[in-house]
């Protein structure tokens, strides 16, 4: 009786699967994205988008620079027109005069403070006449996003220029989600309740 | 005398016979099937195991001819297995080519998207689920890995007094991974990769157990991976799909590296913190850091293992 009675529990027992585990959802695709976070002038201009948010004379005038308001804590009135423009520009939002960077001459083109003119597809010029080391890093490929070919003999590497990533009124990295932590084999992350959802 | 006795029991011989005869039958019942359920995980094997594989020989002794055969075999299995072609090569490591990574722990926010690219990339299971990179959470002031922890869940990353670390296989130029396995299914390239044959493997997990860096994973079952998220692109000695019961690590994404291109981790980083290249080349972006930046040597450089994946800082 016992041989027959382990005979048929080794029948029985082999013919049980491994326990499946629990469900486990498929990472949202949005984790994998790689794109870039924010688009820049140049690439509208690459991909022959609408411009006229660059249009600035669609409603300013020329030749005529357009006042800058103070409140009453000499913090500058963001005019309703321009109300996606957050200012948050250097340790507390010093830099914060449009002038600093936007020609007040020509708004269709940026200026460094010593005078030189920068077109909005060559913002890492601008942005490296305060940021120097930034500047040098990112041309060394040490700073910024990249992608595509290390080697470049067998295809190119596609650079991020800075406002690809900082928004220039407010450079600092925004924070964001985290994507799920690792589900451990036995149970929830962070947990010590083995089995909980097995079987 | 002749014996005119009958056997003693010739009456009861045959209640006597048969509970012998029955109880050696039931024994030899029992037996025959202990023997068949013992053999029945064979029966799993059926699938993967073909006798082209069982028979292949030792990769550094396939012969270009031998290699293609390996690879017809694989796409085969692919095939069968997701109902996707795949394109598997067996890319060899560059002339002039060792790869070194960066990594810039002032600028990781440890939202853990290399995590999931990687796992995307080179096919691993998503349940149970293998990972080759982790990232841990630690508090600012300390080094100290023991302080970490992989586990956290954050609305908003990075969380104010943390720093984020991830850590995945270290490519290092003393892989005490390598020393011990008895089979050497691990090796380690000219190009600094150190690379795993999935069809050599024995799953013995001493390698897990040597590495440092907790950066070794074994399939306990099956891997799955979703159709739709298969990665056709492979290489024999990358993230060609494995099987039960074999090791896996990260492996610099070789499909891609050794084909030109950036590792799946760092072109999703959104914050640009991974870099790449060829330390051999003057001009590369990681020889540009290991000259200009404060470059935190390795981890664990205690160990010897002599990584070649260094963390740095900007600032």
């Amino acid at each position: 009786m016992v041989f027959l009675g382990l005979g048929g529990f080794f029948i029985v027992n082999s013919a049980a699967r491994p326990a499946a585990g629990k469900e486990i959802p498929l990472v949202d695709v949005k984790f994998l994205d790689r794109t870039a976070s924010r688009r820049t002038y140049a690439d509208l201009v690459k991909a022959n988008e609408d411009l006229s948010d660059y249009d600035c004379y669609g409603c300013h005038e020329k030749g005529k620079p357009p006042p800058i308001r103070y409140d009453a804590n000499q913090k500058i009135i963001v005019p309703k027109e321009h109300s996606d423009v957050v200012m948050g520009h250097g340790s507390h939002d010093r830099n914060n005069l449009c002038y600093n960077c936007h020609n007040e001459q020509n708004l269709l083109t940026l200026q460094v403070r010593d005078g030189r003119e920068v077109g909005f597809d060559n913002i890492p010029q601008l942005c490296g006449s305060c940021h120097g080391p930034n500047l040098r890093d990112w041309e060394a490929g040490a700073h910024g996003r990249t992608s595509g070919y290390w080697d470049r003999s067998l295809g190119t590497a596609d650079r991020l220029s800075c406002a690809n990533c900082h928004n220039p009124h407010a450079p600092r990295i925004p924070t964001r989600e985290s994507a799920p932590a690792p589900h451990s084999l036995h149970g929830p992350a962070g947990t010590s309740s083995p089995h909980e959802t097995t079987h | 005398m002749t014996p005119t006795l009958p056997p003693p029991d010739d009456k009861t011989s045959d209640t006597s016979m048969s509970r012998r005869n029955f109880l050696r039958g039931a024994a030899a019942f029992g037996g025959l099937t202990a023997l068949a359920a013992s053999l029945a995980p064979l029966r799993q094997l059926e699938d993967f195991s073909s006798s082209e594989q069982f028979l292949q020989k030792y990769y550094k002794e396939l012969t270009p001819d031998d290699m293609t055969k390996v690879i017809g075999r694989i796409e085969r299995e692919v095939q069968k297995e997701y109902g996707i072609r795949p394109h598997v090569r067996d890319l060899k490591p560059m002339d002039g080519v060792e790869f070194v990574y960066c990594l810039n722990l002032t600028r990781c926010i440890g939202c853990r998207k290399c995590v999931h690219a990687c796992v995307n990339e080179n096919n691993q299971s998503r349940n149970p689920e293998i990972q080759y990179i982790r990232v841990l959470k630690m508090p600012h002031g300390s080094m100290d890995v023991e302080k970490g922890d992989h586990t956290y869940e954050a609305k908003s990353v990075p969380e104010k007094g943390f720093f984020y670390m991830p850590v995945q296989c270290q490519q290092c130029q003393n892989p005490p991974c390598v020393k011990v396995c008895p089979v050497n299914a691990t090796w380690q390239e000219k190009d600094g990769i150190t690379v795993i044959d999935y069809d050599w493997c024995i799953g013995c997990r001493y390698c897990e157990a040597a590495c440092p860096y907790w950066a070794r994973r074994f399939n306990f079952t099956k891997p799955e991976i979703p159709k739709e998220r298969l990665n056709p692109n492979m290489a024999y000695l990358g993230n060609r799909p494995r099987k039960q019961g074999v090791m896996e690590k990260c492996h610099f994404c070789i499909q891609r590296t050794r084909a030109g291109k950036y590792p799946a981790c760092l072109e999703v980083c959104p914050v640009g913190a991974r870099k790449f290249g060829n330390i051999l080349d003057p001009e590369s972006e990681v020889s540009y850091i290991m000259r200009e930046k404060r470059v935190f040597i390795q981890l664990k450089e205690e160990m010897g293992t002599s990584p070649r994946f260094f963390y740095y800082f900007d600032k």
